[in-house]
């Protein structure tokens, strides 16, 4: 899809049929019915959009990372106008953490209790975040909502953030897929980057999704939930768990091979997560090659096709979001549509 | 519990491969063995088959496979050739109608244990996680599990013994045991095949993971609340551990004490239940009793 098409749309989108969107109730009544739901819907938490001097906290739930290298980071977003605010765990390293189990849920929660931060920004994802989501204090989030930004191991707290608070939240490239030297950057990374400045304040987001032939055809709208598949399988029966009824899916992951990839897109079916999708967003899934002799002999995209057959959703594939350089910002659990037709994707929010 | 009926002279073993591809040569030790054993051996469709893929058969031949031995009255017991990868495929499709009006012992492990926690769980049917056709090979046909499996077979009730180690807690604890592949055990979580571990003795093995993967579906259990209300824990091997170049900083042994330490029920390690050759074959869903102390630790039916 073209930019001129996708804003041609937008304005279609914008000026016409408001009223005739899915009543918000009702896509929350949608949620009750699931068995892992509870009892009461929570509204949607929408952290204010960031303006010109707000400040930005950067820590390390997951992995570890250096002051040096968040530095490229550093300096772009404040060349956005933000502040930023480098926690404790920037630098720290607890052998693969960036600090102790400890450390880490201290500095995010000072974070989460900063009144001055309107945003958290994960420095990268990695492993760890499951370790401390447990003894965070996230109530601070109900006062003063703050954007929470990150993907891959952080998948583990936008999935806990939207199940526990309905808060919005940022999906998005870190500080560790910031270019050394922005002026070098190629256009898609560039893009990608800027498309979390975009999300951060409130810009209409744009994608550029490819027309792939397996796609399936259909209109969706609904809340964004999902994020790394491996993560996701990672969280069932827990507390962080998403339910996905009513909603639309994206997924992405990477390393992992085919077979491991149909058994997880089995997971999500036989937990109930693809009965009742609005709709499938598939991601970036950078493929673990087969060992030879185990040859698995299906490819990603026959594998969702097959696993989403019985059911009647949109899908789409290649969407610019995963381990890649064209990563694109999306704001996790707000309301989306999905357009999918024979020769276009649209994506986009109201 | 149901316990399927011990096996008697001439009764017949199918086996079968409802997950990934094996050649005919390589069950062929087991099958001479079983024959050996007085058993009669019906060799399954997805045996050998020609499939050209990583499965032995396409979905819907694993599962005519499968289902056609457990609905066969004349066959006694069911080995699993391999595991691999594809029983989730397949399992909500299975009729156990006839299995549950006839059951019969279900063998394997791996991507078998699919299967042992999908039957306990729906059918409150004892299966056997034990060794596959592979492990008789290469002079394994004498080795202490596939000893395990053929005493298991008959019905001798199991007492295995394993070594001290330092991370064990001692206690004794006597349950129903359950566990398996701590992979598979981690992706049912949330399924209709998932396990209420509650009160059960757990035994958990694995290979070829990451330690930090391993770590991540150990917290995964923890956070379902699988650990919490285990009567004790039997850790078994992880074999071919992976590392991420820059390392995880702790063992599996460490990750397993630090993930269960605020509870307080008997834990061993160094349980003989891996991918490696110290595989006994453990009677799930049947009590078990674990002692835990200065002694080998001992576990006995």
């Amino acid at each position: 899809m073209n930019r001129k098409n996708f804003l041609s749309l937008l304005t279609i989108g914008v000026a016409g049929p408001v009223l005739a969107q899915p009543d918000p109730a009702k896509t929350r009544t949608t949620r009750t019915m699931a068995p892992s739901a509870n009892t009461d819907p929570l509204p949607l938490l929408i952290p204010p959009y960031l303006k010109f001097g707000d400040t930005i906290g950067i820590t390390c739930p997951a992995g570890d990372i250096t002051v040096k290298e968040i530095q490229p980071a550093v300096d772009l977003i404040q060349s956005w106008g933000f502040r930023i605010r480098i926690g404790d765990t920037v630098g720290k390293k607890d052998f693969i953490f960036g600090g102790t189990d400890a450390e880490r849920a201290a500095d995010f929660q000072q974070m989460l209790h900063d009144p001055e931060l309107s945003a958290i920004l994960c420095a990268r994802g990695g492993y760890g975040a499951v370790h401390i989501i447990d003894s965070l204090d996230f109530s601070p989030l109900r006062q003063k909502p703050k954007w929470i930004i990150g993907f891959s191991d952080i998948t583990v707290l936008l999935c806990h953030l939207h199940t526990n608070l309905n808060l919005a939240s940022i999906h998005s490239k870190m500080c560790n897929s910031f270019p050394d030297d922005w002026t070098k950057a190629e256009p898609v990374q560039a893009d990608s980057i800027l498309s979390i400045r975009h999300a951060l304040t409130g810009g209409k987001m744009e994608y550029n999704v490819p027309v792939h032939p397996q796609n399936r055809a259909g209109y969706a709208q609904g809340a964004l939930v999902g994020g790394n598949l491996k993560t996701i399988e990672t969280l069932a029966g827990t507390r962080s768990d998403i339910d996905t009824a009513g909603k639309i899916l994206f997924v992405e992951d990477t390393g992992e091979y085919l077979y491991s990839i149909d058994r997880m897109f089995w997971h999500l079916q036989r937990t109930g997560k693809l009965d009742r999708l609005a709709g499938l967003v598939v991601g970036g899934f950078k493929v673990k090659p087969d060992d030879p002799g185990e040859e698995f002999g299906h490819s990603l995209y026959d594998i969702v096709a097959q696993r989403v057959k019985d059911f009647s959703f949109p899908v789409c594939f290649d969407f610019p979001v995963g381990h890649q350089k064209n990563n694109f910002a999306l704001r996790y659990g707000m309301t989306h549509t999905l357009e999918v037709k024979p020769d276009s994707v649209q994506f986009y929010t109201l | 519990m149901i316990i399927p009926p011990f096996l008697q002279p001439g009764d017949t073993i199918a086996i079968v491969c409802p997950a990934g591809f094996m050649a005919l040569e390589k069950a062929q030790t087991c099958i001479d063995t079983l024959q050996q054993w007085g058993y009669k051996v019906r060799i399954g469709a997805t045996l050998g088959s020609d499939s050209a893929n990583y499965f032995s058969g396409t979905d819907a031949g694993r599962l005519a496979d499968l289902q056609h031995a457990l609905d066969d009255p004349s066959v006694n017991a069911i080995l699993c050739g391999r595991g691999g990868y594809g029983l989730s495929r397949i399992i909500d499709t299975i009729d156990f109608t006839a299995f549950r009006q006839t059951p019969k012992w279900l063998i394997g492990y791996s991507d078998i244990t699919v299967l042992h926690a999908h039957v306990f769980h729906q059918y409150d049917t004892a299966t056997l996680h034990s060794p596959m056709a592979g492990a008789f090979n290469d002079g394994g046909a004498v080795s202490e599990g596939v000893l395990s499996l053929r005493r298991s077979l008959t019905g001798e009730p199991a007492a295995y013994t394993c070594p001290t180690h330092g991370f064990n807690r001692h206690g004794k604890a006597t349950a129903p045991l359950v566990g398996g592949n701590l992979s598979i055990l981690a992706h049912l979580v949330g399924s209709p095949s998932d396990i209420d571990t509650r009160g059960k003795l757990l035994f958990l093995e694995d290979v070829g993971e990451y330690l930090y993967n391993l770590d991540r579906m150990l917290r995964q259990l923890k956070r379902s609340g699988k650990l919490a209300h285990l009567a004790g824990l039997l850790a078994g091997g992880f074999t071919d551990c992976k590392d991420t170049a820059r390392p995880f900083g702790a063992t599996i042994e460490e990750i397993i004490r630090d993930v269960v330490s605020e509870y307080d029920y008997p834990v061993c390690f160094g349980f003989p239940v891996s991918h490696g050759v110290d595989n006994v074959a453990l009677k799930m869903g049947v009590t078990h009793t674990l002692i835990v102390s200065d002694e080998p630790t001992l576990l006995v039916e």
